[in-house]
């Protein structure tokens, strides 16, 4: 017993020797994201927009006193299990500052709640939209620079009011971000005056639709409201419901739009027949512009969801370990809401040298991000604008601004 | 009852028909080589990659490379024996399911770094069913699906009951040591069961890929009704797994129909419970299954 004590003491003064020595020179975030799984093709696009924002952070003076940031990227998998070990990863094998990321909703809430709140890690996420999360109790350690699917929620009721579809089916993938979006929308489009015949869950990774779909099409509605991921059961739905003349017309948010869509469907079967609405940037923004010339030299293509957003958290975190001036994990919670804003001078994507200028001099910053103005509200969330997309006469995505 | 049949009855029986083909290996395995392999679907995952590989390269329909992707995935399985279970064949029971669990989730890292995460198809588009007297709607591949899957079973009913490795394979699975002592060679007899094995795995997963998608996990996310079935089927009986797959399959999506008033009889959100509780119920009432298999 003696023996094994003194192992784990020497074990761990081993390991915070070596984490100080990796202090000087390299500053880790962690950096969860579902790589795997069944949103993979968004999250590329997601983690690459975070890597470009290093890489300007790196490449224009690094870190505090010349420190290089570096991200730890670990699996969430869009799954709350998954999150769990990848936070764990994060926090107690890689010692981390604070985390960025995970992507989807359900994983940040297994993460967050079951690692990072007990251990005081701030986290920031970059895509995670469930209105739930606004309610955790997390000492102000939970951000997202998403808006809340409270919003988007209610910008697909608008839609679906404004078509003139007076009856429409809900069905939700059993997890946190669907349930929540569906629940939005079910109370906005009632409250518009819309009847909602049908409203049921069901289980993601199914090979078969049919059945749910058969019993979702009685009373008459004119449209199918589905929220779901693509990859784990919007796509067969979809496919389900045309193949058997179910339903014809489908109203879907932001975790369906991906080019597989159209790839699996076909887009003759999709022109005129979908519409997926997705948190958009304003593209006439200077922000937004700054960043999209980044990403497009890095290789990417800005207009993919989520990836002004994975600047956006990337840049924001490293503002704060800049302004808390120390990677101290206490500190990151309260230097993440100076540098959001809304006052002080105006840092827009890839001005490293003027922000780390600014916070030298002791003068506040006011990060306005590639996908919105980023100012945390008391939930550690923000408000944000929503596009609408169609299939086009092309066969490919064509976006348009909502409102 | 037009409803009933075309939207829960045959998706029912399609889907009872992979879990079918899928539990076959599973209830071989286990009574066989004596433990739970969880590798089980991700070797349906890569003959499902192997096959939509064919496909690109040749342009073909997805059943017509399927037997060269059986045999890739049957190749794949004896290479995993020679090197992976044969050491461990007189090892704890224990060191063999750990063993399947890490090949689980070693193969399906290889699978997602050769082909990567994003989904794919082996039969993009959509098709629209055929209707049959009226009000039966038959989609063309699910046609194909029924027959495949027919067609499948009488080869493994054939194997099991008129051929000599068969018998053998029967007798192993009856009474390991009896049939150790009647001079069957054991050896044989194993590699046997990973050939069948792997070969319906790989099969149950491209009827699974031509009626969704491809995709890294779908080997995985059968394997809960795949062991629902060998149980219920009783471990150790072909014919079993293949009922157990049926019952499964229907199981799972006639308990969602409206029976009583419009609503469903179960929400549709907990149908993958229904293969978990059948698996629950039976190993309390009656663990040997429906054809006396195994019990452990």
């Amino acid at each position: 017993m003696k023996i094994l004590k003194k192992l784990a003491i020497t074990a761990s003064a081993i390991a915070m020797m070596s984490v100080g020595a990796q202090a000087a020179g390299e500053i880790k975030v962690g950096s969860a994201g579902g790589v795997t799984g069944p949103i993979a093709e968004l999250v590329a696009a997601i983690v690459k927009g975070r890597q470009v924002a290093v890489d300007h952070v790196n490449s224009s003076g690094g870190l505090l006193g010349g420190d290089t940031m570096k991200l730890v990227i670990a699996d969430s998998a869009c799954d709350p299990k998954a999150a769990v070990d990848a936070g764990n990863k994060l926090v107690n094998v890689e010692q981390v500052v604070a985390i960025i990321g995970p992507s989807c909703s359900g994983a940040t809430n297994g993460m967050v709640s079951s690692v990072t709140i007990p251990a005081g890690v701030t986290v920031l996420s970059d895509s995670a939209t469930a209105p739930s999360i606004s309610e955790l109790k997390d000492n102000d350690t939970v951000f997202r620079a998403s808006a809340s699917d409270a919003y988007q929620g209610k910008a697909i009721a608008d839609l679906v009011w404004k078509a003139g579809i007076k009856k429409v089916a809900v069905t939700y993938s059993n997890d946190d971000y669907n349930a929540g979006i569906a629940n939005v929308f079910t109370t906005e489009y009632k409250a518009l005056g819309g009847e909602i015949t049908g409203n049921q869950a069901h289980e993601p990774n199914k090979a078969s639709y049919r059945s749910e779909l058969s019993t979702l099409n009685q009373g008459g509605p004119e449209a199918l409201a589905l929220f779901a991921y693509y990859g784990s059961s919007g796509i067969t739905i979809i496919k389900n419901s045309l193949e058997n003349g179910l339903f014809g017309k489908f109203y879907a948010a932001d975790g369906m739009f991906d080019n597989s869509v159209i790839g699996q469907i076909g887009a003759d079967n999709l022109k005129g027949n979908l519409w997926i609405t997705q948190a958009a940037s304003d593209t006439e923004d200077a922000s937004y512009k700054a960043f999209a010339e980044a990403y497009k030299a890095a290789g990417g293509d800005p207009e993919a969801p989520y990836a002004a957003h994975g600047y956006d958290v990337a840049f924001l975190m490293a503002l704060a370990i800049e302004k808390a001036g120390s990677a101290d994990r206490s500190k990151i919670s309260a230097a993440l809401r100076a540098v959001a804003g809304p006052e002080g001078e105006v840092v827009r994507p890839g001005e490293w040298e003027k922000a780390k200028k600014l916070i030298a001099e002791g003068k506040d910053v006011n990060y306005e991000g590639a996908a919105g103005i980023n100012d945390f509200d008391k939930n550690g969330d923000v408000t944000g604008l929503f596009s609408v997309n169609i299939v086009g006469d092309d066969g490919t995505w064509s976006r348009s601004m909502l409102k | 009852m037009a409803e009933f049949i075309n939207f829960y009855f045959i998706p029912g029986l399609i889907l009872g028909s992979i879990y079918a083909l899928g539990a076959i290996g599973i209830t071989m395995t286990f009574v066989i080589l004596r433990f739970a392999n969880f590798a089980h679907g991700e070797s349906m995952t890569l003959g499902v990659y192997f096959a939509w590989t064919l496909v690109q390269l040749t342009g073909l329909h997805p059943l017509v490379v399927m037997p060269i992707a059986m045999v890739l995935t049957v190749l794949y399985a004896l290479s995993i024996d020679r090197i992976f279970y044969k050491p461990l064949r007189n090892a704890p029971v224990v060191m063999l399911v750990v063993a399947s669990f890490g090949l689980m989730l070693m193969t399906r890292s290889v699978v997602q770094f050769f082909w990567g995460v994003q989904l794919k198809s082996v039969l993009p588009g959509i098709q629209k069913p055929i209707m049959v007297l009226d009000y039966l709607r038959i989609s063309p591949k699910h046609m194909m699906i029924i027959i495949s899957a027919l067609v499948l079973m009488f080869a493994v009913h054939y194997l099991l009951t008129y051929t000599k490795i068969g018998k053998a394979m029967r007798a192993m699975s009856d009474s390991p040591e009896l049939a150790r002592l009647t001079g069957i060679d054991t050896e044989k007899v194993v590699l046997a069961t990973w050939v069948v094995g792997a070969a319906l795995a790989c099969a149950a997963g491209v009827f699974l890929a031509i009626d969704t998608h491809v995709e890294t996990r779908m080997g995985f996310k059968l394997l809960l009704p795949m062991f629902a079935a060998a149980i219920l089927g009783g471990v150790g009986r072909p014919y079993g797994a293949l009922v157990g797959g049926l019952i499964i399959g229907l199981a799972e999506e006639i308990s969602s129909y409206p029976f009583i008033g419009t609503e469903p009889l179960l929400n549709p959100g907990y149908k993958a419970g229904v293969a978990f509780a059948i698996m629950i119920g039976i190993l309390i009432w009656r663990p040997s299954g429906l054809f006396k298999g195994k019990v452990f």
